[in-house]
């Protein structure tokens, strides 16, 4: 089963590959990283913070963007193209189809991701060479962590587009409620705090109502701020172990969970 | 039929060009003059945008600093004085930029850098500071201003001094600092405080125009400081301070009253400090104070 699985992903990474739009997304990622060396002299000392920001949101933003034009497309094209037919004729059950698929483009955005940190680590370096003096709290082992952090990030994301490819019909609508959960699952976080604190401070009363339905929405989507660690890497702030554990931990538990419903689901569809 | 399409071409050639030319002109001329008189413009409060970054806190933090920095650069190269409102939108920013981003240093100290001297607004600035004193509780730069704030502007020398010791107890900062609050205390409201605070902060900056503000403001600090020095001869020899400052050059203890930078009037306090009448803020064209 493990063969088949990984057989599945390596098509499923090659296909992603051989996309056209690869090359724009990573030319749109230097053209940041280039951005960057030119913008960080408007700074007047924390300049190892802009570096860090506009590197990681590079990354990121590259991420997403792979995820949801590529990696909806590979999902989406077996059942849009009817190949999906030739696909399931083979030796595979449905639950190794899933599992292929999204493992492909984990490895597909792992891929990426790796190219992109080998430009992205020459950008930081230079600039920090270039203005060493303004690199004070930088540390390269906390902007590692947080690049590996996008990556676990990407990958709940692709789960969320497999999960939603499984039980649409059509590719927009998975990418409209991928983008959708996406928006406020990166969103939730800040605004449960906020209201938690509103309520504190007994300024708006209104809104216990909000905030209960608020509260199941955070069980529901994923808190995508819990793999933000773009803030301590910008900073070099400390990370206890504990906190990558349970992030990494809580991420995996729910792509596990989301492809098991994906599974259970897409067995029971028909094709026409 | 071809020599018809043809001369429609070139009419459309000779007459849409410069049209295009002209009005391309007139536009970006027109804009300039748009932003020239704009009012400040607009920040989200840092409730919305935080959650409207989605994620990209720190980079939305940066680019509404560079909106700031750039709104006081653009009024200070026209030579246009930032108004009290102007000064609203501009302390707002930084207020938000630090929402945003509470660790970033560059608004902290572009906010010591402008909201106390060209504003005015002590409270302001030590509010921002001590906001960042919560986060950046490794930086002893911050405790140091807002301990320079008491000194120098407030004359609070208590409090001044507390934050002094507080910077200095902080691990990594410079030795100066455990005798500067001796030394400030004894120097007080005196432009030697200003002179050794300026110093510094302009040994750290890298920023370009703040760095031709701050070298001027050293000059106009050094030259006030020089004519303290020889009022304190004149005031030990005499036991009383000259009726002018004319007088310490007439007595020989000044070779002439250097000019100040900013085109003031040199004048004594009553407290023996030396001041001038710019008080070394450039000179505006409209009144408005």
């Amino acid at each position: 089963m493990l063969k088949r699985v990984g057989a599945l992903a390596v098509v499923t990474c090659k296909e992603g590959i051989r996309d056209r739009s690869l090359f724009g997304i990573l030319l749109f990622a230097l053209f940041v990283l280039g951005l960057n060396v030119a913008v960080a002299g408007f700074f007047m000392r924390d300049l190892g913070k802009v570096t860090v920001d506009m590197n990681l949101a590079a990354l990121s933003f590259a991420g997403l963007l792979l995820v949801f034009f590529i990696g909806i497309n590979l999902m989406a094209k077996d059942i849009d193209k009817k190949t999906i037919h030739l696909v399931l004729s083979k030796p595979f059950s449905r639950g190794e189809y899933i599992y292929g698929k999204y493992l492909g483009l984990v490895l597909l955005v792992v891929c990426t991701l790796a190219l992109l940190l080998v430009f992205s680590t020459t950008t930081v370096a230079g600039v920090n060479a270039m203005y060493p003096e303004y690199f004070g709290g930088f540390s390269w082992s906390v902007y590692f962590w947080a690049v590996a952090f996008i990556g676990v990030q990407l990958a709940l994301l692709c789960a969320i587009v497999v999960f939603f490819s499984a039980i649409t019909t059509s590719s927009f609508i998975t990418l409209v409620f991928s983008v959708a959960t996406y928006l406020v699952g990166v969103s939730i976080e800040e605004v449960l705090f906020y209201l938690k604190s509103q309520a504190a401070a007994g300024e708006v009363a209104a809104s216990e109502t909000l905030r209960a339905v608020l509260e199941i929405v955070a069980w529901l989507v994923p808190n995508f701020s819990a793999f933000d660690l773009k803030t301590e890497a910008a900073h070099g702030l400390a990370l206890e172990p504990v906190r990558l554990l349970t992030s990494a931990g809580y991420g995996l538990g729910y792509v596990l969970i989301l492809l098991w419903l994906a599974t259970l689901i897409f067995r029971r569809r028909e094709f026409n | 039929m071809h020599w018809r399409r043809l001369g429609i071409n070139a009419l459309m050639l000779l007459s849409m060009v410069p049209l295009y030319l002209i009005l391309h002109s007139a536009s970006w001329k027109q804009r300039e003059e748009v932003r020239r008189s704009a009012p400040p413009g607009y920040t989200m409060p840092a409730a919305f945008s935080r959650v409207l970054a989605f994620g990209y806190q720190g980079l939305l933090s940066d680019y509404e600093f560079l909106r700031a920095i750039t709104f006081y650069g653009d009024r200070s190269v026209k030579q246009v004085r930032m108004s009290a409102e102007d000064w609203d939108f501009f302390a707002y920013s930084l207020d938000v930029v630090t929402d945003l981003d509470p660790y970033f240093l560059d608004p902290y100290v572009l906010g010591e850098g402008l909201l106390t001297w060209d504003a005015q607004r002590f409270d302001t600035a030590n509010a921002l500071l001590r906001k960042g004193m919560e986060y950046r509780y490794w930086d002893w730069q911050l405790p140091y201003y807002v301990g320079f704030n008491h000194f120098y502007f407030l004359k609070d020398y208590a409090t001044g001094s507390e934050y002094l010791m507080q910077a200095a107890q902080i691990p990594g900062s410079p030795a100066f600092l455990k005798t500067l609050a001796a030394r400030l205390a004894y120097y007080g409201g005196k432009s030697q405080t200003a002179l050794i605070f300026l110093q510094q902060m302009l040994a750290q900056s890298n920023s370009e125009t703040l760095n031709q503000r701050m070298q001027k403001r050293l000059l106009a600090l050094e030259r006030a400081v020089q004519i303290e020095e020889a009022l304190q001869q004149y005031r030990s020899d005499f036991g009383a301070d000259p009726a002018a400052l004319k007088d310490l050059v007439q007595s020989g203890y000044l070779q002439k009253l250097p000019p100040d930078p900013y085109g003031g009037e040199w004048g004594i306090l009553r407290n023996g400090r030396v001041y001038s009448t710019s008080k070394f803020v450039d000179p505006k064209p409209d009144s408005r104070e």
